[in-house]
């Protein structure tokens, strides 16, 4: 998949990753770019500005923790933030299924513009 | 110059100070702990996200908070307004000072101002709440209708007191106590707003694009020879006003007054439209 395609969904990627267990900063690019098969090429730096604007839209919440010695700022998943993932879920499947229906399915029908009166295919 | 040096100066420039500025470089260092050889990216382009996805949040907040601020002020206002044993604009007693014109023409106008720019303000905030960024002139334009709002809405409030207070010998003792209470309670939604509004200003979008006009917010709601013509609009409210007015006077049995009434709210509007306009945002070009 196109790295361009999946940062237009890096806000729903983000409540994903997330959604399994509060992580900071690091693991979450770490897992995005795991779950993502290195798809997701993106400046590390990038996802920092997307996980604070999720924290002051109410989808994430966050607070200092302490790992392996080192202050670390941890994010969580809110109420809010899990019902948006839920309803980010939904859409994308739905999508997912009318994209993939159009995609994958043969020429089962012949378009009016290639097709002969009597509804075979135009020949060249 | 290191890149945490990089961040930091490249974070003050665009806005960003104080508690913000550290939390982000700590997490960033922590980053750098774990991979030191991590494309974090480019110091500006990392900065420049900051403030245009926080400044986007935080105008579109700034408008929903000051509607639900304005709403209660206006429903307050509206409980003084019409709980009042005799119309509180309707006439002056004899002997009350200057201040009661003062507070009637101001509690008369500003409200309706406060109304306008407030839901301007949502209604854009609304139409951009699935927008990571938008663009600095049309934050700017979310911001200045909710600052618009608020003033307009704390000045109603204002005049409410300054009318209680004048018409303190002539009406009922429980008004007045009412009155102040519901006054007090709206101004303090409406300064309770203020720091949402300065933490959007302090923090604004720097992201390239167009503000839009009033036609973004309500243009799908209206017929499509109108699009693209403000004052065709803007002339088209102000006879509606006018012709509701007069209607309504007419149906208290006082036409003539009604009529009044209603050309000078409707030239009201228009000097609205023509002054404040721009400055909000109804017709291009905004905020250049």
């Amino acid at each position: 998949m196109r790295s361009e395609a999946l940062k237009g969904h890096l806000d729903v990627l983000i409540l994903a990753v997330v959604a399994d267990r509060p992580r900071h900063g690091y693991a979450i690019i770490e897992d995005l770019k795991q779950r993502s098969g290195g798809s997701l090429d993106l400046p590390e730096g990038t996802v920092y500005p997307a996980l604070h604007r999720l924290e002051a839209a109410g989808f994430l919440s966050s607070a200092w923790g302490t790992e392996t010695g080192r202050r670390r700022r941890v994010y969580e998943l809110t109420r809010r933030g899990r019902r948006e993932l839920g309803v980010r879920r939904s859409e994308w499947r739905a999508f997912s299924r009318a994209v993939e229906a159009v995609l994958g399915s043969r020429m089962t029908q012949v378009p009016s513009v290639l097709a002969t009166p009597d509804g075979g295919p135009r020949r060249a | 110059m290191s890149y945490r040096e990089n961040l930091h100066r490249e974070l003050t420039d665009v806005g960003i100070t104080g508690r913000l500025r550290a939390r982000i470089l700590e997490e960033i260092d922590d980053h750098l702990q774990c991979a030191p050889d991590a494309d974090l990216g480019d110091p500006q382009l990392i900065a420049r996200r900051f403030a245009d996805e926080l400044g986007t949040t935080r105008a579109r907040r700034a408008a929903l908070t000051a509607f639900a601020a304005l709403a209660l002020a206006g429903l307050l206002f509206a409980v003084a307004f019409l709980s009042s044993p005799q119309p509180v604009f309707a006439g002056s007693p004899a002997g009350v000072r200057w201040t009661f014109r003062l507070a009637g023409a101001v509690g008369a106008i500003a409200p309706q101002v406060a109304f306008v720019a407030g839901v301007l303000a949502v209604l854009r905030a609304l139409r951009r709440r699935t927008t990571t960024i938008v663009a600095a002139a049309e934050a700017r334009v979310i911001l200045r209708r909710a600052t618009v709002g608020v003033t307009m809405g704390v000045a109603s409030m204002v005049s409410l007191v300054a009318l209680a207070l004048e018409l303190h010998p002539y009406l009922a003792g429980w008004w007045v106590t009412l009155t102040l209470v519901c006054a007090g309670v709206g101004g303090l939604a409406l300064l309770a707003t203020v720091p949402a509004l300065l933490a959007a200003r302090r923090l604004p979008s720097r992201a390239e694009g167009p503000a839009g006009d009033m036609f973004d917010d309500i243009g799908a709601w209206l017929p499509q020879g109108l699009e693209g013509r403000p004052w065709r609009l803007a002339l088209i409210v102000a006879a509606g006003i006018f012709v509701l007015m007069s209607a309504a006077g007419w149906m208290a049995s006082d036409g003539y007054d009604g009529m009044l009434r209603g050309l000078a709210d409707g030239l009201l509007c228009l000097l609205g439209f023509a002054t404040l306009g721009r400055y909000l945002g109804l017709w291009s070009p905004v905020g250049r």
